[in-house]
């Protein structure tokens, strides 16, 4: 029973890190616009509990994505420099929305182990009935 | 006056390897994107359970443990999941499902036969 609680926890921690990974999506994907915009990316990190891996994962801290900014050629735009060029972001939507569909991927993934262990202890729960 | 049937032993012994299977399948599935991450799984109940009535203890009083304590069901070790990904994480979500439906099969498998069991015995002592 304790083991199936872990469980509970270390998909619930999975889903938490996957959402807050959507979330860096979806700020990249509204900033995709933006004069230059970094890409935010953030690592998955396993949580180390008391010098052992608690098998928990984790967001590490955002870093921002250092290649290049798209430089965008228009002339009447009042950032552009003297040949009609400014920094547009580093944000590719094909990368962004690959990315999505992983991180939803994984979510329903963890969703779907959260769920099986949930049952797995109502079963276990339903022996003492009756 | 009588001992726990060894079968309710066996059968508890059964869901707690599936219980300890299924964390490491969690911490798989969690760790999918983790980079360096290897799958880990636990022992097989199998491989346990031989291990287990290979060098049997005996029991000569009731303190003592029948062999079928959860303990050794928890060795948790690398195992080969899926293709090794470019960021050193092999863990494939499609195996993790796989294992995880075993898992369920194997708990559901224990419950129902600890169920019987304690029919059998309630039949025995002329409950209904």
């Amino acid at each position: 029973m304790g083991e199936l609680l872990g469980t509970l926890s270390v998909a619930s921690s999975g889903m938490e890190a996957q959402s807050m990974r959507l979330r860096y999506i979806s700020e990249n994907i509204a900033n995709a616009d933006t004069p230059g915009y970094h890409r935010k990316t953030a690592p998955f990190e396993a949580v180390v509990d008391g010098g052992k891996s608690s098998g928990r994962v984790a967001l590490g801290d955002v870093e921002l994505d250092p290649s290049d900014l798209t430089r965008i050629y228009d002339p009447g735009n009042p950032l552009a420099n003297g040949n009609g060029y400014y920094d547009g972001s580093n944000v590719d939507m094909v990368v962004e929305i690959a990315d999505a569909r992983e991180a939803q991927r994984s979510y329903e993934a963890n969703l779907k182990l959260f769920d099986q262990a949930r049952q797995m202890s109502q079963s276990l729960l339903d022996l003492l009935r009756k | 006056m009588f001992d726990r049937p060894e079968v309710l032993g066996m059968a508890s012994a059964l869901a707690a390897n599936a219980s300890a299977r299924l964390t490491a399948i969690a911490q798989n599935v969690a760790n999918a994107d983790t980079p360096g991450y290897h799958a880990r799984d636990a022992q097989p109940f199998q491989d346990s359970y031989l291990a287990a009535s290979g060098l049997p203890l005996r029991t000569t009083r009731p303190g003592h443990h029948n062999g079928f304590s959860g303990q050794m069901l928890t060795a948790v070790s690398d195992r080969a999941s899926g293709h090794m990904s470019p960021n050193g994480n092999n863990v494939s979500l499609e195996n993790e499902m796989l294992a995880a439906a075993g898992v369920r099969q194997d708990h559901d498998l224990a419950l129902t036969i600890y169920r019987t069991s304690l029919g059998l015995l309630r039949t025995s002592l002329g409950r209904r």
